[in-house]
């Protein structure tokens, strides 16, 4: 067993740059998964950390009955305080606003999932004494507001951003006009402090109930119980049961992760991408490994030869080389962690730029790391099995054998399996139904499925296809590159790898980029239609509905419709068990100013769109999304129970509407229905449409000199926002290019290995070549006439294959987010995959044809 | 033939050294060699195993640089070429032919012998009459379509041989052609190499074990460690093997 290890090493160490690329491709592996896991699991931790923080040291919460749409009343609190086992009792309310200085410029920002979400502040009424006691509060510097006092702590950061200082007045849009409050400290980055991405400020709960016409009036409370009660979960659900029996129809009482669960809900998506490409890693990463087993076996036929005939059985033989596969991954595997982490960091980054919150923490067990490396070393003996087996089967004969030099065409039988397996994966996804929860796992398989498939089909590619380059190689380096670009039928087993991580990488890139301008396209044409006109004119604050005559009357405007937001809950009766969301939005419209400026898409089918409108304005009814119908399984017809201030009532789905805003359901109604069901009026926004012969500036500027100073208002054209939304699906996207970029990486590391070998391989050849008056610019030019040709094939799988799996991801996305995309034709991707293909393997070729360059004549045609 | 009129030394060393350098230890691979080879002259290289015959051929041809001394190729000192001016040299008028053929395993006979061709950025299809007339030549007619692996080394070889000389080469550097073949194939490439030299006035230099492949040669050049000790010439058209016989005894001894 010493001895074997021993070989092992040794073996190594003769070909150190070779060790050193195999482990390279462990590392890249270990890497990437380790990244990959560190990122969803650090972002799920630092929502939940936020909201935890949000909930800080409260156990239990009572939060508004999900049987009624109203807050909770004050009077409740002292209930709540006297059941025994509750220590502390914290009121609060929320209320979104701005500073009165900005509500002229203020914007809609959007979030990921196009919900629309203004960048408000968030104003906090609490108690000063009690909610330090169950949230954490950091001062930074001065100290908490005094109960009653018109005085408010922000976060530091945001008082930077507004270079605001303890002492100064912050000033506040409030329904009535404005308040004043005085900054008495700022809070350090921590617990409450990360809320709503630091915009946010904690005054007295009084004053802001009194501000904002909310009195008696909470949110939450948050309670704060004995640790002997709420480390034993049993006890909690034993209070939390008293606790509900006390608040009874007017509140429910909750454990305060419940929210962080809806969130990590949102993140579930991008971490499947995530996930699916780290499978992707490891495949290709696997790729090196096999590449260079197969590699040193092959070269050391004759070597084991000799030693099975001094005595070393096959089992032997099979042990040292993966021996050697064990020593590698080792190294591979502990390098790639610090390399995983690294790139982790900058995966946290960017997933910071569309979930807002997190924090620079990582979130990592040891478990995560055994994991990893457990990973690296399981994929590099699976990879170096074949190779080893090979070896094994070595008979003492082929040592004496000369080698013999013989490209070998490939087994029918593979590239036949190939093509089965493409059909077969094409038709796991286009040909079954399969239900929901297993989508992402058969999705998956098939997708690899169809990769496997189409690698082993690359083995026949290389024998036909190889001439395409070779014209293009010889037009760009001449006779040197049409001899470059043959050798590639040399090793097709390297070949195939090769080109399929090239392949694999390329369509990564190709199919996002395909998926991403699909769906910008579709989601322009649905701002086009949906949101209609040409200028919204905005407030943070609800805006009366005879605004929208003065809008009209200003001169340029055609047309003028209002639209009211509001958040209503639906009764759990009418969605499916186990929702956690049960929070939709309501958009209330006009629907005859409506249809002159914008126009609703009907998905269902088989709707009639005048009936659908009709059966609108007759009331009691709803519009809903096509997300909202796919997520909670409603369609047109079924009937919806809304949670009104008034007591529930049941409306009618009277059409299946397209949307693109995601994550919340999405409602619409009449405003005669928000009128007589929810008592409300005014508007969020009003769209206009400008008459013929004026232009959209000229009439913005119009109300912006008649309304802004008054109204608080803003004002944005259809066009600013549309490009907003689109720049917002764009970052959205921009994970992914990343991803796609590792990608690139990982395919140009396969061209790196695969020429190193040939280079290696063929040392005699290109000492030959040289002597027969190469020069070495000429060999380097043979080499990456190589490249060119392992470049283009890639490119033109890659073109193909991406084309394909575009498709099959905007399915998945249909079938899994409720989305109702189609796919549409672009050049662009598909230029910048072909483009991309040929640059990459060329940069990637460099360093081994120079290595080819550098060959020594004498050494290379010495040995045999 | 043109061979005769043009006389003077094609090739010729002056204090040729070359000395390698392994940590403490220096192995003297030749030392001060002076030595010439003329116009259309077949010269043959012997010496015991490691006493620098390889090491001759390679500095000969601008594959290695010497520690000490010059080579004139054709009265042009190798040492003041750069890398690309001595790789068009050996383009251009010098042919090496292997022990070990080196051909390309992916190309066919017809393309192994254009091959310099090719690499002189020519057009192979308007050379196709010469590489025949070579393949011809070499005895190879009917095989111009077959790759390495469907041709014996003796085969082999005379590929290398064809493409050695598809140039048109002034000096052709072989190291031991005939070291892999049977006596029957070596015979036919040693007559083929005597063929060619005075066929195409080319300048042969032949590194060999054999001293019946030395016999063929116009002159023997015997190498002890590094130096020349000895040199017999052809009388009737050949080097008497008993003589040659005789010198390797003495110098392995
Ligand atoms: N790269 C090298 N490094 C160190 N020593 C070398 C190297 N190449 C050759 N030598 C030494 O130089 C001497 C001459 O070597 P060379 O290859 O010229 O011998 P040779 O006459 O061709 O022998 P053979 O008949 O066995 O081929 C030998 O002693 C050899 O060990
Ligand atoms: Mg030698």
């Amino acid at each position: 067993m010493r001895a074997l290890w021993f070989i092992a090493l040794r073996n190594l160490s003769s070909r150190k740059f070779r060790a050193l690329l195999t482990a390279f491709g462990v590392l890249l592996g270990v890497s990437v998964v380790l990244a990959i896991q560190v990122t969803n699991q650090t972002t799920i931790d630092s929502l939940r950390r936020v909201f935890d923080r949000a909930a800080g040291q409260a156990s239990l919460l009572v939060i508004p009955s999900s049987q009624k749409n109203d807050n909770l009343k004050q009077s409740l609190l002292p209930t709540v305080q006297s059941v025994k086992g509750v220590s502390i009792a914290a009121p609060s309310i929320r209320v979104n606003t701005l500073p009165a200085d900005e509500a002229t410029n203020w914007q809609i920002n959007l979030n990921l999932n196009g919900v629309a979400a203004g960048n408000f502040f968030l104003l906090y009424g609490v108690d000063p004494i009690l909610d330090p006691q169950v949230r954490v509060y950091v001062l930074a510097e001065g100290r908490m507001p005094q109960a009653g006092r018109y005085e408010i702590v922000l976060t530091r950061k945001y008082a930077e951003d507004k270079k605001l200082r303890i002492g100064n007045w912050l000033i506040l849009l409030t329904p009535n006009g404005t308040i004043r409050l005085k900054i008495t400290g700022l809070l350090a980055a921590e617990g409450v402090a990360l809320i709503n991405d630091s915009a946010v400020g904690f005054a007295p709960l009084k004053v802001v109930q009194d501000a904002f016409d909310l009195q008696d009036q909470l949110d939450e409370i948050a309670i704060r119980v004995p640790e002997s009660i709420s480390s034993k979960p049993a006890l909690l659900e034993n209070l939390k049961q008293t606790l509900q029996g006390r608040v009874g129809k007017n509140g429910d009482v909750v454990y305060p992760d419940s929210r962080g669960a809806v969130v990590s809900q949102m993140l579930a998506t991008y971490q499947l991408g995530l996930s699916f490409f780290s499978i992707i890693a490891i495949f290709v990463g696997s790729f090196l490994v096999y590449n260079t087993f197969s590699m040193t076996v092959t070269e050391r036929i004759r070597e084991i030869g000799m030693l099975r005939a001094i005595g070393m059985s096959r089992k032997q033989v099979l042990a040292t080389v993966l021996m050697e596969a064990f020593i590698v991954a080792l190294f591979g595997s502990l390098a790639g962690i610090p390399v995983g982490l690294l790139l982790a960091r900058g995966l946290i980054r960017m997933t910071d730029a569309v979930i807002t919150p997190s924090e620079e923490i990582f979130s990592v067990s040891a478990l995560t790391f055994l994991e990893a490396i457990a990973v690296g070393i399981g994929v590099a003996l699976i990879s170096a099995l074949q190779p080893a087996m090979r070896a094994a089967k070595i008979s003492p004969l082929d040592a004496l054998r000369v080698r013999a030099h013989s490209d070998s065409k490939p087994a029918k039988m593979i590239w036949i399996g190939g093509f089965f397996l493409i059909a077969f994966g094409y038709f796991i996804i286009y040909g079954t139904d399969w239900p929901e929860s297993w989508m992402f796992t058969i999705g998956s398989t098939a997708v690899l499925t169809i990769f496997l498939g189409a690698t082993l089909t690359v083995t026949l590619a290389v024998q036909y296809l190889e001439v395409l380059p070779r014209h293009l190689a010889a037009k760009l380096y001449g006779n040197e590159g049409r001899l470059g670009s043959a050798n590639v039928r040399r090793s097709v087993g390297r070949t195939t790898l090769t080109v399929a991580s090239l392949m694999v990488s390329l369509t990564m890139i190709i199919s996002i980029n395909s998926v991403a301008t699909s769906f910008k396209k579709d989601m322009g044409a649905w701002i086009d239609s949906a949101l209609g006109g040409d200028l919204y004119v905005r407030s943070a604050i609800t805006m009366r509905q005879s605004f929208g005559n003065q809008l009209k009357s200003v001169p340029g405007v055609a047309t003028v419709t209002p639209t009211r937001v509001l958040e209503v809950r639906i009764a759990p009766e009418s969605l499916p068990k186990n929702t956690l969301q049960n929070e939709f939005y309501l958009y209330a419209i006009e629907p005859d100013t409506f249809r002159q400026i914008a126009d609703l898409q009907f998905t269902d089918k088989q709707a009639d769109a005048e009936a659908s409108w009709a059966r609108l304005k007759r009331g009691s009814a709803v519009f809903i999304s096509n997300v909202t119908a796919d997520r909670y399984q409603l369609s047109r017809g079924d009937s919806i129970t809304i949670l009104t201030p008034r007591g529930k009532h049941s409306f009618t789905i009277a059409g299946v509407v397209l949307d693109f805003t995601g994550q919340r359901g999405v409602l619409y109604t009449t405003y005669q229905d928000l009128q007589t069901y929810f008592g409300e009026s005014g508007a969020d926004r009003f769209t206009l449409k400008v008459a013929a012969g004026y232009s959209v500036d000229q009439v913005a500027e119009e109300i912006e000199s008649r309304y802004q100073k008054r109204r608080h208002i803003s004002l944005q054209s259809t066009q600013e926002f549309k490009q907003s939304v689109l720049d917002l699906v764009s970052s959205a996207f921009r994970l992914f290019d990343v991803l796609g970029l590792i990608g690139i990486f990982i395919g140009a590391l396969g061209v790196v290995n695969t020429l190193t070998m040939n280079v290696i391989e063929r040392q005699r050849e290109i000492g030959a070549l040289r002597s027969m008056g190469m020069t070495r610019l000429q060999v380097m030019r043979m080499i990456l006439a190589e490249a060119l040709a392992h470049g283009s094939m890639g490119g033109i799988y890659g073109l193909l294959f991406g084309f394909l799996i575009a498709q099959v991801m905007i399915l998945a996305m249909n079938l899994m987010i409720g989305y109702n995309l189609s796919y549409k034709f672009s050049f662009q991707p598909f230029l910048v995959g072909l483009a991309i293909a040929f640059l990459v393997a060329q940069i990637a070729a460099l360093g081994p044809a120079r290595r080819a360059a550098q060959v020594n004549i004498i050494e290379a045609i010495k040995h045999e | 033939m043109a061979c005769e009129t043009e006389n003077g030394a094609v090739l010729r060393t002056e204090n040729l050294t070359k000395i390698y350098r392994m940590g403490e230890v220096e192995v003297v691979a030749l030392q001060d060699v002076n030595f010439a080879v003329q116009r259309g002259e077949f010269v043959a290289i012997m010496g015991a195993s490691g006493s620098g015959k390889s090491t001759l051929l390679h500095l000969l041809g601008g594959l290695d640089t010497p520690t000490k001394g010059e080579v004139y190729f054709d009265g042009q000192a190798l040492s003041k070429l750069n890398d690309d001016q001595i790789t068009l040299l050996r383009r251009q008028k010098i042919g090496f032919i292997f022990q070990f053929y080196n051909l390309l395993p992916t190309l066919n006979a017809t393309e192994n012998v254009a091959l310099p061709l090719m690499i002189d950025g020519k057009q192979a299809f308007h050379y196709q009459d010469k590489v025949n007339e070579l393949l011809h030549l070499v005895k190879l007619g009917g095989r111009e379509t077959h790759r390495p692996d469907q041709l014996s080394g003796g085969q082999q070889q005379r590929v290398a041989i064809a493409r050695a000389f598809v140039n048109q080469p002034q000096v052709v550097l072989a190291d031991e052609p005939t070291g892999n073949l049977d006596s029957r194939s070596g015979k036919a490439i040693l007559e083929l190499l005597q063929q060619v030299c005075k066929d195409y006035c080319t300048t042969i230099v032949m590194v060999t074990h054999d001293p019946k492949a030395a016999s063929y040669a116009d002159r023997v050049v015997f190498l002890k460690d590094g130096e020349i000790v000895n040199e017999i010439a052809s009388q009737n058209g050949s080097v008497p093997i008993d003589q040659i016989m005789t010198i390797m005894a003495a110098l392995e001894s």
